[in-house]
């Protein structure tokens, strides 16, 4: 009886060992990390960037790149679990919540991946984080900035970009900075000179935050918000819009566009000749390479706030040399939408290592405990740490944001200059913004 | 007062363009009783073909649009022949289903060819060229090519069906099918001109639109919705109706403007807490709607 | 009891059709208990709550010949009030459920009373024109969430929790619509032989001779509209329950709207089968070819582009649908 009892024992060991086999085995291996862009749609040429950016930190996560100041490119895979690779499973949400939130699922359930990340639009992130907190798998987001992705109290939501109020709060500092003449190469501007704004944003969760924001803010600082519009996403044609704003003469235009849209708008103003002295995009469509490529000189004095600008290489040695790599990769800089999916997998690299195992309760305890230096980072923050407790929980903490200004080179290209903060500024500013 | 005279004068030319969209559904709803849900996807295909005509050839997009009518003229007469003709034989909701699938085919054809992202024309003549003209009027260089060729476009049909033999025909066969063909004229090749007809004005209107609006292979439907309504306050059938009902929906997309105009000369306050603008293409629909139900004719209608 | 028996009653089908029937429903069933992947579980509830649509739209648009294009707007009054009642008051989806039908049947009758003044084509757009009115309208009303719409935070609830219907196995949610479903379906066998349903078939054949019958054609399209909206709307509250994250862009858009008349039209409109039978087709068939041609292979839209060639062949050449299909060859048999 006994000896049947031990080769039970036995036996059910080897159930278990059998049962438990795949996350052991593939733990060795790899790394199962479920990212979700929108490959297509209207951000595609941002789908396309974030998917680049985050193959490239998951190549240097993967391999060993001496030559790299970076604590993960000094190992092949991740340390802590027995030098195991990650491997990326891109999906395509197309900008499309819903879609989003199933891909998540089968990402979850069928793919079984040990964590996700994504999703670049606030809409489809805000529901792939309900899919993520309901089976308890960690979702570490890397571009989503509506504030209220944080302010959920999700349990397995982390983001490492700040979020809108941080940038939106940038805007105002940066306006407040131009009354008091802080602005590099530029004299104090009279207040009552930039004190009308008008502000568009696209209609869906992002938009609509950044609007809200601006309103608060608006109020806070002392400027008059005007006019405020939201424009349904995917429009064909902003004629009406652009004639609304300029109807009120504003002082500052502000802008939340996704890709296409922040072309069509610029064409637009343009077409309409519309005048201002300060126009504001709020990243996003304003920063992707299409934007400058497509719209060529037009684009000369718009501001916008980004997390990245290649100019950040000149104080950061690392960021050149990513910026290098990915340059190689894709021909194009580093943007703030590959830059941040290149931080965000990041973070995933040391929230693994540090987590030493694939249990999603270890991976929770270790993102909670994390802290990445501001010298790992190829973007300028201090770091990533992520909030644990107070409004914002699972936010990183140590971001921050820049504000840059399309610029012309002496060789006649067009690159974005630092202009806040004041004392990172590579450029004299522009103003006011050159008439079209 | 900048911006009613601005949105006065943009609802205009932009009617004109949308006039031109509806003409081919127009012609085609005359001749036979059949409503081309498929509409705005031609429409979209003559978007593309100015496009990529332009880029291909460096030519300048106003240049493209013999190539945009062929294809549109070709693409009515394929898809008479090869499809409507059957559908004909069947009830209104086969007729329905059919041109429903026709525009989920010929939209997800330009989403695997052409990709989902917009594309818009950043080069030509006269891309980004504009004239103020002062009172708030700017007129931009490409809507204002845009609204004389469609008149052309217009004038041109309109001769057509009035002025020519082959237009009495059409006439003859939409008026009395079974009459016109006791009268010796081949009415289903009719039927097929006039699918031709309708097909070319609307690729056209595509060509030209694609010189100020963005493409993508989602675009169509909203100017289905624009050429029915178009359509609806015209007459079904009418060529001048069509006109003067774009003419009047260009207007009426200009709502938010002349809402902004209020808010702004009388300083009332709670018309600036109201997203008019969000309700551009909502008058549309509730013009339609009302249209429909105080006068099914529509203005020049004679067929209801 | 004689309406219950009459919903029972399937006597006037053949027999092979009654034993397919019940052959698929003991699958459906027991379909849970295979292995099964989340996507083929998130694909069957896809069939039911489509085929439950194609149900309520087979009323107005089948059995009355009415082309209904605005059924989204149903689906978005219900979800919206399953999704304001949970999040605002925390009423239990069984009560908001039966709200958001009556919210959605009060609209019906404010807009049917105009609408069926329309005939064919008119009345198709008109019924384009006003769900797309009501979608603009709730992207920008504040109270529930404008374009932002409105999320259910999962750990608020305790799942399994079948008073609000908040799960994390889809498997819950499964036997639920089914048993939705299999009421639906019980609805429909009554309704198609209910006062109602003969008469309107009848205004379908002919307008005028219904009337000289003494039909109220008006009243009478009316009221099935009503019907049809009331189903659509509860299968829109499971909806939102379902997927726990709604806006309108998504639950209202008229893509919605087509694919509900055209999985009815397809199947076969006017046919008890038919909604089931074109869900039963169109569903799998999208959600597969989509994740074999268009994710995996980058074909983007091929999927649609198959299902628009199907939809063109069977309405230039059996407008009566799949089900029109199976009865000519049966017909040809016989003969």
């Amino acid at each position: 009886m006994k000896s049947f009892s031990k080769s039970a024992k036995r036996l059910g060991l080897v159930l278990i060992a059998v049962l438990a086999l795949p996350s052991v085995l593939f733990a060795a291996e790899e790394i199962k990390i479920g990212v979700l862009f929108p490959l297509t749609g209207g951000a595609a040429s941002a789908g396309r960037e974030l998917r680049a950016g985050a193959e490239l930190a998951a190549d240097i996560a993967n391999n060993v790149m001496p030559d790299l100041n970076m604590t993960m490119a000094k190992n092949a895979g991740i340390k802590s679990l027995g030098g195991a690779k990650i491997t990326l499973i891109f999906k395509d949400h197309e900008g499309n919540p819903t879609l989003g939130a199933d891909l998540a699922k089968k990402l979850i359930l069928d793919d079984k991946v040990h964590g996700l990340m994504g999703a670049y639009h606030s809409a489809v992130t805000k529901a792939v984080s309900g899919v993520a907190e309901q089976y308890g798998v960690p979702l570490i987001n890397d571009s989503s900035t509506s504030p209220d992705l944080t302010r959920q109290g999700y349990k397995w939501f982390w983001r490492a970009t700040p979020h809108d109020n941080y940038f939106t709060k940038d805007l105002f500092e940066f306006l407040k900075g131009m009354t008091e003449g802080k602005v590099k190469g530029l004299a104090a501007v009279p207040k009552k000179d930039i004190t009308n704004l008008a502000a568009a944003c696209e209609k869906t969760e992002w938009g609509s935050a950044v609007a809200e924001l601006i309103e608060k803010f608006a109020k806070e600082y002392g400027f008059e918000l005007k006019k405020s519009i939201l424009y349904g996403a995917k429009a064909t044609d902003l004629s009406g819009e652009v004639r609304s704003l300029t109807a009120v003469k504003p002082d500052a235009m502000l802008f939340a566009s996704y890709g296409s849209d922040s072309i069509l708008m610029m064409k637009t103003l343009k077409d309409q000749k519309a005048q201002t002295r300060v126009l504001w995009g709020q990243n996003a469509g304003f920063e992707v390479p299409e934007f400058v490529n497509t719209l060529g000189d037009t684009t000369i004095g718009v501001l916008t706030r980004t997390v990245f600008i290649p100019k950040v290489g000149q104080v950061k040695p690392v960021a050149a040399k990513v910026n290098a790599m990915y340059k190689a990769k894709t021909g194009n800089d580093l943007s703030g939408a590959s830059a941040r999916a290149f931080t965000g997998l990041q973070a995933w690299v040391h929230v693994l290592e540090k987590a030493g195992s694939l249990k999603p309760e270890d991976i929770q305890k270790a993102a909670n405990a994390i802290e990445i230096a501001g010298e790992e980072l190829v973007v300028p923050w201090q770091g990533i740490k992520f909030a644990t407790t107070g409004e914002d929980i699972g936010q990183n903490i140590l971001g921050s944001g820049l504000i840059g200004q399309y610029q012309k080179r002496a060789d006649g290209k067009i690159d974005l200059e630092i202009v806040y903060p004041f004392n990172l500024a590579t450029a004299n500013m522009i103003y006011p913004f050159p008439k079209f | 007062m900048d911006i009613l005279f601005g949105s006065i004068v943009s609802g205009v030319l932009i009617g004109m363009v949308l006039a031109l969209v509806a003409l081919g559904l127009t012609i085609i709803f005359g001749v036979m009783d059949i409503v081309n849900f498929a509409h705005g996807e031609f429409l979209m295909i003559g978007m593309y073909t100015g496009l990529l005509t332009a880029q291909a050839t460096g030519m300048d997009p106003l240049f493209c649009l013999p190539v945009a009518a062929a294809v549109g003229f070709v693409l009515g007469v394929l898809c008479y022949g090869g499809f409507v003709k059957y559908l004909l034989r069947g009830p209104m909701i086969a007729q329905l289903l059919g041109t429903f699938g026709l525009m989920l085919v010929l939209r997800n054809l330009a989403l695997l060819f052409f990709g989902s992202e917009d594309r818009a024309l950043h080069h030509g003549l006269l891309v980004g060229k504009s004239f103020d003209i002062g009172m708030g009027i700017i007129l931009s260089a490409t809507k204002l090519a845009t609204a004389v060729l469609s008149i052309l476009s217009f004038g041109a049909v309109w001769l057509l069906m009035n002025r020519t033999k082959i237009g009495k025909a059409l006439t003859a066969t939409a008026l009395n099918r079974q009459g016109a063909r006791y009268m010796g004229i081949p009415t289903e090749r009719m039927n097929m001109l006039a699918w031709g007809i309708g097909g070319a004005t609307v690729t056209i209107a595509g060509a030209l639109i694609v010189n100020f609006w963005s493409v993508t292979p989602y675009v169509g439907l909203i100017f289905t919705m624009i050429a029915f309504t178009v359509v609806a306050l015209g007459g079904f059938g009418s060529v001048p109706g069509a006109f003067f009902a774009g003419l009047v929906v260009g207007l009426i997309m200009e709502i938010p403007g002349f809402w902004d105009f209020f808010q702004l000369s009388f300083a009332i306050d709670w018309m600036a807490d109201v997203p008019m603008i969000s309700f551009k293409y909502t008058w549309i629909y509730v013009a339609y709607f009302v249209i429909m139900l105080i006068s099914p004719r529509g203005l020049f209608g004679w067929k209801q | 009891m004689e309406a219950i028996r009459n919903a029972l009653d399937f006597s006037d089908f053949p027999k092979t059709d009654l034993g397919v029937a019940l052959a698929v429903l003991v699958f459906l069933f027991c379909f849970p208990f295979f292995p099964h992947s989340a996507f083929a579980m998130a694909t069957m509830i896809q069939f039911f709550i489509f085929s439950l649509y194609g149900m309520g739209w087979n009323t107005i648009g089948g059995y009355g010949g009415q082309v209904d294009l605005g059924k989204a707007q149903y689906v978005g009054i219900g979800a919206y009030t399953t999704m304001v009642c949970l999040l605002r008051w925390d009423i239990p989806f069984w009560v908001s459920m039966p709200i958001g039908a009556g919210l959605s049947i009060c609209w019906s009758f404010i807009i049917g009373y105009p609408l069926f003044k329309l005939k064919g084509h008119y009345f198709a757009i008109a019924t384009i024109a006003t769900s797309l009115v009501l979608k603009d309208l709730f992207e920008v009303w504040k109270f529930v969430g404008a374009a932002r719409g409105l999320g259910i935070l999962p750990y608020k609830y305790h799942p399994p929790d079948f008073w609000r219907l908040i799960f994390k196995e889809d498997v819950y949610y499964y036997y639920i619509i089914f048993a939705f479903f299999i009421v639906g379906l019980l609805y429909m066998n009554w309704f198609r032989k209910s006062r109602l349903g003969y008469q309107l078939r009848s205004i379908k054949d002919n307008e005028e001779v219904a009337r000289s019958l003494g039909v109220n054609v008006h009243w009478a399209k009316i009221k099935t509209y009503a019907i049809a909206t009331a189903f659509v709307s509860v299968v829109g509250s499971f909806h939102a329950v379902y997927v726990k994250n709604i806006e309108p862009e998504d639950t209202m858009s008229l893509d919605i709207s087509i694919l509900i008349a055209l999985m009815a039209m397809l199947g076969g409109a006017g046919s008890l089968w038919g909604p089931v039978i074109g869900a039963g087709v169109l569903i799998p068939l999208k959600s597969y070819l989509k994740e074999w041609l268009g994710a995996a292979a980058g074909l983007l839209g091929i999927d649609l582009i198959i299902y628009g060639i199907i939809i063109m062949i069977i309405s230039a050449f059996e407008p009566r649908g799949l089900w029109g299909i199976i009865e000519k060859i049966r017909r040809r048999r016989r003969i």
